[in-house]
């Protein structure tokens, strides 16, 4: 089972529903049956981080790289994901495909 | 060759031959003409305070291409401390120069190209990138200052550039060929293009692709053979010709000085060439330049604003009104609006993010704001320049006529204001401020980086309504308020129910 952290941005003026988002991308994983799992405590040791920015400017990834986490982290920072432009309805597709690489890859 | 100083840039434009025209003569020597030397001694501040101890913490960078110490103006912005600094480095030059000191419509162009090319060879696995990253190696080599040329002359706004009856009022592709293309047409109001070493060129508008040879971006030196340039004229230019004072900055001018820039079968080859056809990134690479250049204004027409402040404020103390409540009001309304446009302009750079190409972008949304408000305030606090100052910045005398033997000295002793204030003196401030609320600053204010109407689609279109829309909702009770359930620890029309019915009863405790 992997085991996904999810850490929310303040919310300040999001541009994307980011609860929203993170629904859909649980229901979507369930409904493939996927090994995943997910939690919001922040003191458990988790195999990836998911970032949730509501807009691009990405206060949480910047405080996460700040901190100094070493943990690999996927980064949700409003219509992106990374370092890739996605529209709102694409985001939980584009986190699904990052999560299945990292299933995938040998140090998991 | 590293950062330029202002005398070496100067100098630097001595090796090149543009056929620039101007009052229906070609110019022959582009720093020898005393028509252009103020545009130019603005430009050169750019690279003399990079060399101050005081000021190169904001005016120079460090490459990320090279790790070498370069000019900011040459710098892709690689993190928000990038960004702050740029629009501090903004300001700080309008302060230094009063005006348009024309270098960052090349920067902005830099980076915007620098972003763009990335996310097409992602796309399309062409080499834009590598070639601009090659090109920005050179620019920071040489220290250069492009030109930024993206406005076209449009011809019939209606119609698209691939529709109009004469296809050269949009700069475009006439001939591929094996080593390069053939590029005709024409840029209109370039700021700074005469006194630069290069031009980048950008597309104007958002491309089709029956347009594909209008999609078109590319960079080479201001006098390859075929550019032609027309100089603008600007609101009394040609007091510089007169004397030292009625020109009001003699120094450093009025606004950048601007010209057309005419293609005439221009050869630019393909390792110049960054986007030849790529209809679809136009949209890109237009909103990137203009959010980068939109954000400027809150920088550097702040720094002309506390020029003006600073120049009403001295007029109102050297008449002795100084202290008089409606000075200091208004001279607070000024600050006011000028530090806002700041404020806006700083946050659209904290608020900035980091773009695929790993280069930094700024808040777009928050950029057209800064440039809206200019629109609007720089108007503003000019008219009140305008109110402190009084009359007579329209109807000063001539140096000349200060200068006659005659009359000279009866007409400079009817400008005495306080005790031991040099009329001269008097004279001299009244002058910079009708050179900058009077000329053609205002409407630079206004169409510089894209007019009001541009900026209202920008902020209409990231603004985000539909959201506001959900919020308005939750609110008025259209929608579930989640918060609000957890808060009264059950549901909202639970909740009211027994509301209604504590009233009914005349009850006052609710939980």
């Amino acid at each position: 089972m992997l085991l996904v952290g999810i850490r929310y941005c303040g919310g300040c003026n999001p541009q994307i529903d980011r609860s929203g988002v993170i629904t859909k991308l649980k229901d979507a994983i369930e409904k493939r049956g996927m090994a995943v799992d997910f939690t919001a405590e922040r003191e458990r040791s988790v195999n990836i981080v998911l970032l949730v920015n509501g807009c691009i400017h990405a206060c949480l990834e910047e405080a996460y790289l700040k901190e100094g986490g070493s943990t690999r982290f996927i980064s949700i920072k409003g219509e992106m994901v990374d370092s890739d432009y996605v529209r709102e309805d694409c985001i939980p597709e584009i986190v699904i495909k990052k999560i299945t690489e990292t299933m995938d890859s040998p140090s998991h | 060759m590293s950062m330029m100083t202002g005398k070496d840039y100067i100098e630097s434009l001595r090796a090149l031959t543009p056929e620039v025209y101007f009052l229906g003569k070609r110019i022959k020597s582009v720093v020898d003409e005393p028509m252009f030397q103020p545009h130019i001694h603005a430009a050169a501040m750019t690279y003399e305070l990079a060399h101050d101890p005081e000021h190169e913490e904001i005016m120079a960078a460090t490459s990320h291409l090279t790790g070498e110490k370069i000019n900011r103006f040459t710098h892709v912005h690689q993190g928000i401390d990038d960004l702050v600094k740029k629009v501090r480095m903004m300001r700080l030059m309008g302060q230094k120069t009063a005006t348009c000191f024309q270098r960052c419509v090349g920067l902005d162009g830099l980076c915007a190209v620098y972003a763009t090319t990335y996310d097409i060879d992602q796309k399309y696995g062409t080499k834009y990138h590598e070639r601009f990253k090659n090109y920005l190696r050179e620019v920071q080599k040489h220290d250069w200052m492009p030109s930024g040329a993206m406005t076209d002359s449009r011809g019939d706004r209606s119609l698209r550039p691939s529709k109009q009856v004469h296809p050269d009022v949009y700069l475009h592709i006439k001939e591929r060929l094996e080593d390069g293309i053939i590029v005709t047409g024409a840029k209109t109001h370039i700021t700074g293009a005469i006194n630069s070493h290069e031009i980048i060129t950008m597309p104007t508008r958002t491309m089709a692709e029956e347009d594909k040879d209008y999609a078109l971006s590319f960079a080479i030196p201001a006098d390859t053979k075929g550019v032609t340039y027309v100089f603008s004229r600007q609101t009394n230019d040609t007091r510089r010709l007169d004397g030292t004072l009625d020109a009001g900055n003699p120094k450093y001018g009025i606004v950048g000085g601007e010209a057309m820039i005419i293609f005439n079968d221009v050869f630019v080859p393909w390792e110049r060439v960054f986007m030849a056809g790529e209809y679809d990134f136009t949209t890109e690479l237009v909103e990137t330049f203009a959010g980068y250049h939109r954000s400027n204004y809150g920088g550097c027409k702040v720094g002309l604003a506390d020029v003006v402040i600073g120049g009403s404020a001295w007029i109102a103390e050297t008449h002795g009104i100084g202290r008089v409540s409606h000075i200091v009001d208004k001279l607070t309304e000024m600050i006011a609006m000028a530090e806002t446009c700041w404020s806006c302009t700083l946050a659209c750079s904290y608020e900035g993010y980091k773009t695929p190409s790993g280069a930094y972008h700024i808040n777009p949304l928050l950029a057209n704001v800064v440039k809206l408000n200019i629109t609007r305030m720089v108007y503003e606090w000019m008219r009140i320049a305008q109110d402190i100052a009084g009359g007579k910045i329209i109807t000063l005398p001539s140096e000349k006529d200060l200068a006659h033997p005659e009359v000279g000295k009866m007409v400079e002793e009817c400008f005495y204001g306080k005790d031991g204030i040099a009329p001269m003196d008097i004279i001299r401030m009244l002058r910079l401020i009708e050179n900058m609320s009077v000329g053609a600053g205002l409407p630079e204010a206004m169409h510089g980086a894209g007019s009001p109407a541009a900026q209202k689609i920008m902020i209409s279109r990231r603004s985000g309504i539909d959201k506001k829309m959900e919020l308005a909702k939750r609110i008025a009770g259209l929608s579930p308020d989640k918060d609000f359930e957890r808060i009264i620890g059950k549901g909202e029309k639970a909740h009211w129910d027994q509301v209604r019915r504590n009233m009914q009863e005349k009850k006052v405790q609710i939980y």
